[in-house]
């Protein structure tokens, strides 16, 4: 069941009105369900739109049509309306799809991965100015962020590749993959920067 | 027991664009790859054999260290990112055997004025030129023309330093500006960029380049690009590159004719070549021709059918495997960010509003707030990249012309 706060509802409702077609309802789906930057889409479609395959629910007001899918990603979903600079937009609060590093990590994996972080990988990348940090590991599969020289660095791909994933995997067999989710556009002071 | 995969050399230099986008195809090709560069990598020390720190300026020296590698550690194919690993790639991947051009050819690709001699002795429209020890004379440089004129260090690429000159006293002018920025240059590099400057005439008319993958000597084009803003100077700053070519198909196949001439004029037989041609009334003039891929972030525009990157067909090509057809999907454009004004880069605001444009693909900034900026002839970074991708090459250029519009550069 996905649920609308009495913003977000009042939201839709008036985009509905404002359409001139007849009979149209609000299909949702789940575009990109990666925990760095889910993507959810929130369309007006027309009867003609709808699968045999889509499951529908009322919500009070419209239906919501979602493919099987998104629906099974999305249950439990609450939406809702938030207002910014930019005009406000709808937001997924999605119990199925966590952002990354927004629990506390604790266990052994995890105290194992930040021990070599702080122990081998980051006496290293501070001679360039940077500094790596653990944000998440889901299914084994390790999350880092990069900052300082790192943040935006020509050569942070070779450091990730070359360095970071080679010491993990070698003192953490277990782990299956190492991602970089570093906001590399917002590096300010890179120790290598692009040119030519 | 499976063999091991196959080991690639990548040879970066520490400025790359490239390295994600070429570290991304090795993934994807599921290669084991070795990461050369003229710097220490900051993880050298705890993985150690998979960085080789290697110095561009010094090639027999790097030589030897490949050499030395490649006895514990086997490579199965070189591959350099861009002009500064391209001759050392080359000589090392002759000293082991390994698919390659020759040298001597990479040699006179990368400096301006050989290739220019070898060009106009193939026949090939050229115009008239002279290369001169950066120490030369001005004045006499001047008087000996031609005029109008194009000054060029000899090896350095993306436009720095490339102005034209329409009369002697600007003439003298460039040379005097140009010789600077070389000097510039040399404080880096002393072994990659030699003293020389080359005075040719210039060469009205449309440009475009072209993309393609040598192999053998035959050239596969994979596109043509057309550049729309006009480039007739006093300074040649790339901005959009737009494919497919709006170009008569004529003028596409003569473009196509034109560059394989050139690769085998320079004696080019390998891997990737990005070759800049004008198109005028005479036909069509090889510019420059140079053994790597497109510059910067640029090659983000192809996308094949098959699924491939650019880099991932280098990479296929240096390891003799097969080529996926490298069909490109639909009309895309790239903008190089220009730089409108020497300063501090404070921001690039109104993102949002120009990826909102319709057909904007993405809009990478790729220099940090904070930095100091200076435009062509003496700068030699793009602020950033705008993508785009639709139906025709009319819709992505005007997408990109809208987004640039829509974005504010404030620099102090």
């Amino acid at each position: 069941m996905i649920q609308f706060s009495d913003e977000a509802r009042e939201h839709i409702l008036r985009f509905l009105e404002e359409d001139s077609a007849a009979d149209l309802s609000v299909r949702l789906r789940v575009a990109n369900p990666s925990p760095v930057n889910p993507q959810y889409e929130m369309l007006l479609i027309e009867p003609h739109e709808r699968e045999s395959t889509d499951e529908v629910q009322d919500a009070d007001g419209f239906e919501v049509v979602i493919d099987p899918e998104s629906a099974r990603i999305l249950e439990g979903t609450r939406i809702d309306w938030v207002d910014s600079l930019q005009g406000g937009g709808f937001q997924f609060d999605n119990p199925n799809i966590k952002p990354l590093g927004s629990e506390p990590l604790t266990g052994p994996l995890a105290d194992r991965v930040e021990r070599v972080i702080t122990e081998r990988i980051n006496p290293s990348v501070a001679m360039h100015g940077g500094a790596v940090s653990l944000v998440d590991i889901r299914d084994n599969v390790v999350y880092l962020r990069m900052s300082g020289g790192c943040q935006g660095c020509g050569m942070a791909s070779v450091t990730l590749t070359q360095g970071i994933k080679q010491v993990l995997h070698d003192a953490v067999p277990e782990i299956v993959d190492v991602r970089d989710v570093t906001d590399h556009a917002a590096g300010e002071d890179p120790y290598y920067s692009a040119a030519k | 027991m499976s063999e091991p995969a196959a080991r690639v050399l990548l040879l970066l230099a520490s400025n790359s664009y490239k390295a994600e986008d070429f570290l991304g195809a090795v993934g994807d090709l599921a290669l084991r790859v070795t990461v050369g560069s003229d710097h220490e990598a900051a993880l050298a020390s705890e993985a150690p054999g998979s960085t080789l720190a290697l110095d561009f300026d010094d090639p027999e020296a790097s030589l030897d260290r490949i050499v030395a590698y490649h006895e514990t550690e086997p490579i199965d194919a070189i591959v350099a990112a861009e002009d500064e690993g391209a001759l050392l790639a080359a000589r090392a991947a002759a000293a082991l055997a390994l698919r390659h051009n020759p040298p001597a050819a990479v040699e006179a690709a990368r400096y301006k004025d050989r290739a220019r001699e070898r060009l106009s002795a193939a026949g090939l429209l050229s115009p008239p030129f002279r290369s001169y020890p950066a120490r030369a004379d001005p004045e006499r440089v001047a008087a000996a023309g031609p005029i109008p004129c194009v000054v060029k260090p000899v090896s350095l690429s993306a436009s720095r330093g490339v102005i034209r000159a329409d009369g002697e006293a600007e003439l003298a002018a460039a040379f005097r500006r140009c010789r600077e920025i070389l000097a510039a240059a040399r404080e880096e590099h002393p072994g990659l960029h030699p003293e020389r400057i080359l005075v040719e005439g210039f060469v009205p008319g449309a440009e475009v380049a072209l993309e393609g993958l040598l192999s053998g000597g035959d050239l596969r084009p994979l596109a043509i690009l057309d550049k729309p803003d006009p480039l007739e100077g006093p300074y040649f700053e790339e901005t959009l590159f737009v494919t497919p070519s709006r170009l008569p198909a004529e003028d596409r196949a003569e473009v196509v004719r034109t560059t394989e001439r050139a690769a085998r004029a320079l004696g080019l037989r390998e891997g990737p070549v990005h070759a800049e041609l004008r198109i005028n009334e005479r036909g069509v003039w090889p510019i420059e021709l140079a053994p790597r891929s497109i510059g910067g972030l640029c090659s983000r525009l192809f996308r094949y059918r098959s699924g491939v990157a650019l880099e991932e067909l280098i990479l296929r090509h240096a390891l003799g495997r097969s080529l996926p057809d490298p069909d490109q999907e639909l009309a895309a454009a790239v903008l190089m960010l220009p730089t409108p004004r020497a300063g501090t880069l404070r921001e690039v605001a109104n993102l949002e509003a120009a990826a909102a444009v319709p057909g904007i693909e993405d809009v990478v900034i790729s220099v940090p707030k904070g930095s100091e900026v200076v435009p062509l002839p003496e700068g030699h970074r793009y602020l950033g990249f705008l993508f785009a991708r639709g139906e025709t090459p009319e819709e992505v250029e005007a997408a990109l012309r809208r987004a640039h519009e829509a974005l504010e550069i404030v620099i102090e």
